[in-house]
């Protein structure tokens, strides 16, 4: 795969189809949400983060040396990174109710922990793949479990208690089946996305630790 | 053809489809389409290609002039599946204005689709402004339904007014 089919289709293409999947909520009637602007800036946060750990150096994608064709490329892969975080976060936060404040809350201590444990490239990439999972299975399995209309005496009992004891704060409004796996596809395309990011490298030449960033011309001794 | 070129090449490409692709998804997010037809049509009528049913939408007006209002605006969504064509859908406001009247009471959920479909059909129309040509009709303008329809929705004291029985409908 060419730097260029990477930069100006692969990238794009991915994080704006992420964008897209993302807005997706189904429901009576299917309509498309944009991102809050909570999720906007917990979006900006994902990128920092992306680009303090290595998994993204932005002067691979914009600089001087590139062509401004080139640079059009790489801002559209920055803007579209962007969205794509914003919107698979809107994914992962609940639609209303005491979860949705806390999700929010969560993602938002999550990532300015990791913007402060500042971690490599792997260790970013795992935590937001086990982050964003465990958030998956929380709203699409847990929550929905729980907030879906009782088929039987005993659960329709059960769900009345909880509802009673939580004061209608922690059932969602009932989503169709379908929502579930469109919200999987956005996600594990976005971490696919994240993962084939213009990032810095490193490898041993001849004794000699570079770093393959294109930019970073520093040779420590081994 | 050199390395070079073939990158520019697919940088111009990518760029192109990309923007072409972002312009279609924020269209999806303002349009807000349920069905693949709302998504075709939209797109065909964006580009100025859209035609509705002529068929479909001769057999709505015959069934909306024999009072077949259901029948009618089955038909009308059968020439409109898009929901594109502001005429059409200023016949479907219409029906639901005619089926929901009544002499002593209006139907207020007619009314309220009534308004919804006229809403679109001014949002279609260019510039706001929608004249339909149609002897049939005593209301010919979208200004015109939309008043006697919301109209119909508020409660006044002329609502008992005895006199009221003696309107005729539109």
């Amino acid at each position: 795969m060419t730097n260029a089919l990477r930069e100006a289709v692969i990238l794009p293409v991915a994080f704006l189809t992420v964008t897209l999947l993302g807005g997706v909520r189904i429901a009576d009637a299917t309509s498309l949400v944009p991102p809050s602007v909570f999720a906007l800036v917990l979006g900006l946060l994902v990128v920092r983060v992306a680009v303090q750990s290595g998994t993204l150096v932005p002067e691979r994608l914009l600089g001087p040396s590139r062509s401004a064709l080139a640079n059009a490329n790489g801002l559209v892969v920055l803007l579209a990174l962007w969205l794509a975080s914003a919107q698979v976060i809107a994914v992962l936060i609940p639609e209303s109710g005491l979860p949705r404040m806390l999700f929010a809350l969560f993602l938002l201590i999550l990532l300015v922990n990791t913007a402060v444990a500042a971690p490599n490239r792997t260790r970013l990439l795992r935590s937001l793949a086990v982050t964003f999972g465990t958030l998956f299975l929380l709203k699409f399995v847990v929550l929905r479990e729980l907030s879906a209309p009782g088929t039987g005496g005993l659960k329709r009992v059960l769900q009345t208690l909880l509802e009673g004891i939580t004061l209608g704060v922690l059932l969602q409004p009932p989503s169709h089946a379908a929502a579930g796996y469109v919200a999987l596809l956005s996600l594990v395309l976005f971490l696919i996305s994240l993962f084939l990011l213009p990032a810095q490298t490193a490898s041993r030449q001849g004794g000699h630790l570079t770093r393959q960033d294109g930019l970073l011309k520093r040779h420590h001794d081994a | 053809m050199s390395e070079d070129r073939a990158d520019r090449v697919t940088r111009l490409a990518g760029l192109g489809f990309t923007i072409a692709y972002a312009a279609l998804i924020g269209w999806l997010f303002a349009r807000q389409p349920q069905t693949v037809a709302e998504v075709t049509g939209g797109l065909a009528a964006t580009i100025g290609v859209y035609s509705i049913n002529q068929q479909a939408f001769a057999d709505g007006v015959r069934f909306f002039r024999n009072d077949q209002f259901v029948e009618a605006r089955m038909a009308f969504a059968r020439a409109d599946p898009a929901t594109r064509d502001a005429r059409t859908q200023f016949y479907i406001a219409y029906s639901f204005y005619r089926q929901g009247w009544g002499r002593l009471y209006h139907d207020d959920a007619l009314y309220t689709e009534g308004v919804a479909a006229i809403d679109r059909a001014i949002a279609l129309a260019p510039g706001g402004r929608l004249v339909v040509d149609d002897d049939n009709l005593q209301m010919r303008t979208g200004e015109e339904l939309k008043a006697e329809l919301e109209a119909g929705r508020r409660r006044e004291a002329s609502d008992f007014n005895p006199m009221r029985l003696f309107r005729e409908r539109k």
